[in-house]
């Protein structure tokens, strides 16, 4: 090869091969869904250029692929998906046509934030006759807050792998996101008293009631002490809820709530008239005396529930920017058991919720 | 042996302590004492974890001469919430579906040649990643009497530099939106008039190579641009006999006015070459110059393209409510031989067609659509059709939809002509189509 010849490819080599140096010391984030963003934000703070695709008043199982978002994707470093095929109708064909390597299934930028995450209902024979099923199980895992601390670290570690100049500020904003987390979660006293990494083992073993109950401080139960969500929640334990679609598992067995029915009589499959007479009936039965709906699902049916039964309809968004208060992941939750608590709460104790409150 | 006994009674006692004080002990309510004994917690803590790295040292030493007491089953390699992969071949067989399509119609004019029912098509698409750098589709397409024909089989790479995304082997030419959708994905039963009267009955397709670049630019936009080269299947605009190269180039800019309203604007253009027209075989054949005069098989034909859609689908309520509006029109050039006075001559022929299609959608799973198409024919300047449909379309779930069609066309005497009929004529037809999905579950449109 001649030298003219050698600097000639050295040169084109150059030209196409991404520079390893990023001018930029941001890193560029895509992130499926907003709570992901949301706690991306946490963790990366301003070190991340962050784009989030879906809105959070929108159903995230039907986000339309707009060329727009591939634009972004092309020179992102990292794509945070929720995963368990939440995001199989449009992440795909936005990370594909994306042309960059990094941010497909399998490159160091593709976070899978479902990684290490104990997922409830994994069918064992996957059939549409079902509905819309999730094959790998149950998506919707932020609903449990807790969750939120796996997916932290996992985001973490993808940062600090694509940035890492940012390893320590990383580390130190996931920390800080956890304690602040195990304070909205169990609340203050209680984690002052028990410590977070106590409670976080408690709670993901589902031995924190017995935690709770079996320790004392001079003579009181540490369940006195317990605050938060948790604490919001903790006068409905064993609650019936009716939510809309199948989206509450994970929120319900956290905080102790039994879903008794669905307003879709298969998941992604509308009420049916028939389904709708059914579920009045059963309402009437006292199967559950709260519906738990969402911003982006049709309300005549709900509507009609509520005025046929009786009982209260809540909105709760499922993602941050659902609901305008939902600013982020904590506000979310603020906003979600707060509204909850007003629904479930005995006729007088509080204030209901109003009819199909929430963004609309 | 007795060491590690006396290992384990430590380290039991150790635990048992440290259970007293974290949860059986009442604790003293000030905060002081409360401190006090989380740092002797934390003490005792760090004393077991010392421990128990000496208890494992032991049984790691003393494994040969006893056999170690039974271990806590190791914790699962796999992270919980990924299922283990199947013991299967299956594991990276390709994602499959299946698309069925049956259509039923009828000419309520009297031809009654094309009227009953027919499992139209049936299609099995397989897609999968080859490695990291590619990935497969193969559509193969089932006809009610034919053999099973490639409709599309390609592979396209996922990781070129510079934006660049390279598609070899058989595809839908990258000319305006309609002629890249497969059958059961057209927004009505039947493709627009124009398509077939230019390209034929199938999609203008290629085998051969796609380049596409996404253009940078310093406002974000999504700019892409296509470039094809290959063999175009046989259709009325290209390759009538011969099989010469056919270049295309599409140029595509896709806008957001709003959250919920996206505009896309392409122009395409397809370049290649043809073979001799019916009317002038016929023409060779009435003079009995048929074997005399050799017509040119490879004329210059040109086709032009611009294709608006406009979306609006609020983020909000984006299953329930939606409206696009979408035109593509075409524009033909092609050079073609005329038999004038016993001789070849050179002509040109210049024609166009298009249509707008509207579609609607007030409540969840259904939509109303309508389309009017204006139609001529590449190799006349005066033979047309003009046609209005409308359709009524019911989803039961995302993975079957319903259709209902009505098309009323005016062919003018040169179009008449074509299929055999004489003067003005107006065909009214109904249709009706059913097509369920089974499979993998497909990317969403857009």
């Amino acid at each position: 090869m001649t030298r003219h010849a050698r600097t000639a490819a050295l040169v084109l080599a150059a030209a196409l091969l991404p520079s390893p140096a990023r001018a930029a010391a941001t890193v560029k984030v895509v992130a499926s869904l907003p709570n992901l963003g949301a706690i991306a934000r946490d963790i990366g703070g301003d070190r991340l250029d962050l784009t989030v695709i879906a809105s959070g008043v929108q159903d995230a199982h039907f986000v339309d692929p707009k060329p727009s978002y591939i634009v972004k994707l092309r020179a992102a470093d990292l794509l945070i998906v929720n995963g368990l095929d939440l995001e199989i109708g449009w992440i795909p064909p936005l990370a594909q046509g994306a042309r960059n390597a990094r941010v497909l299934p399998g490159g160091p930028g593709y976070v899978d934030a479902s990684t290490g995450i104990p997922v409830v209902e994994i069918p064992a024979n996957a059939t549409r006759a079902e509905g819309d099923v999730h094959p790998y199980g149950n998506p919707h895992y932020l609903g449990d807050p807790l969750n939120a601390l796996t997916v932290a670290t996992t985001i973490a570690e993808a940062l600090k792998k694509a940035d890492p100049a940012g390893a320590a500020s990383y580390d130190e904003r996931r920390k800080a996101f956890a304690a602040r987390l195990d304070q909205a979660l169990f609340g203050a006293p209680l984690v002052e008293l028990a410590g977070g990494a106590k409670l976080e083992r408690e709670a993901a073993a589902g031995t924190l009631d017995h935690f709770l109950d079996a320790t004392s401080i001079g003579g009181a139960p540490l369940r006195s002490k317990l605050g938060g969500w948790l604490g919001r929640m903790a006068p409905y334990r064993g609650k019936p809820i009716v939510t809309y679609h199948k989206d509450a598992s994970y929120f319900a067995a956290r905080f102790g709530l039994v879903v008794a029915d669905y307003v879709e009589p298969k998941p992604g499959i509308p009420p049916s008239a028939r389904h709708l007479e059914e579920l009045t009936v059963r309402l009437q039965q006292g199967v559950a005396k709260v519906i738990v709906t969402r911003p982006y699902v049709e309300h005549r049916s709900t509507d009609l529930l509520a005025q046929k039964t009786g009982v209260a309809v809540v909105t709760l968004p499922l993602e941050v920017g659902g609901d305008p208060k939902a600013t982020d992941f904590f506000a979310l939750f603020d906003l979600v058991t707060e509204r909850l608590a007003a629904a479930l709460a005995p006729a007088g104790a509080g204030t209901a919720a109003p009819k199909g409150s929430g963004a609309r | 042996m007795l060491k590690t006994v006396r290992a384990c009674g430590v380290v039991a006692f150790a635990a048992v302590v440290l259970a007293v004080l974290s949860s059986g002990a009442a604790w003293a309510d000030d905060s002081g004492d409360v401190a006090a004994l989380r740092q002797e917690v934390q003490a005792l803590r760090a004393e077991i974890e010392a421990l128990k790295a000496s208890l494992l040292a032991l049984q790691q030493q003393g494994a040969t001469a006893a056999p170690a007491p039974e271990a806590v089953p190791p914790a699962p390699l796999t992270t919980p919430g990924t299922a283990p992969p199947a013991r299967s071949a299956n594991v990276m067989n390709p994602a499959i579906s299946a698309v069925f399509q049956a259509i039923g119609q009828s000419f309520l004019d009297g031809r009654e040649d094309a009227n009953g029912f027919d499992l139209s098509e049936a299609e099995v698409a397989f897609e999968s990643t080859i490695d990291p750098y590619a990935k497969m589709n193969l559509y193969l397409t089932f006809s009610v009497d034919d053999a099973p024909v490639v409709e599309e089989r390609y592979a396209q790479t996922l990781a070129l530099p510079a934006s660049l995304q390279l598609k070899g082997g058989r595809f839908k030419e990258s000319f305006g939106k309609w002629n890249l959708l497969h059958t059961h994905a057209f927004p009505t039963v039947e493709r627009p008039d124009a398509l077939v009267h230019f390209f034929g009955e199938e999609s203008l397709t290629n085998d051969g190579l796609s380049l596409s670049w996404l253009i940078p630019n310093p406002s974000g936009l999504y700019l892409e641009s296509v470039t094809e080269a290959g063999t175009a299947r046989e259709g009325t605009s290209f390759n009538s006999e011969s099989r010469a190269l056919t270049w295309s180039e599409h140029l595509a800019a896709f806008f957001n006015p709003s959250d919920s309203a996206t505009l896309e604007v392409g122009a395409s253009g397809a370049f290649g070459q043809t073979g001799p027209t019916e009317t002038l075989l016929a023409d060779l054949d009435a003079a009995g110059l048929t074997g005399i005069l050799e017509p040119d098989e490879r004329r210059p034909s040109d086709v032009y393209g611009m294709d608006i859609t406009w979306k609006w689908k609020p983020l909000q309520a984006n299953t329930y409510r939606s409206f696009t509006a979408q035109t593509e029109a075409l524009w033909s050039r092609r050079d073609v031989e005329v038999l004038t006075g016993g001789v070849l001559e050179d002509d040109t022929i210049a024609s166009s067609g298009g249509y707008l299609y509207l579609e609607g959608q007030w409540i969840k799973r259904w939509k109303i659509g309508v389309r009017g198409d204006l139609a001529g024919f590449p190799d006349s300047e005066t033979d047309r059709t003009w046609s209005a449909a409308g359709v009524v379309k019911f989803a039961p779930s995302e993975f079957q939809e319903i259709r209902f069609q009505v098309k009323r066309t005016r062919l003018n005497p040169g179009a008449a002509a074509r299929l055999g009929g004489d003067g003005d004529q107006e065909d009214t037809q109904v249709f009706f189509e059913w097509i369920p999905i089974i499979g993998a579950h497909g990317a969403h449109k857009y």
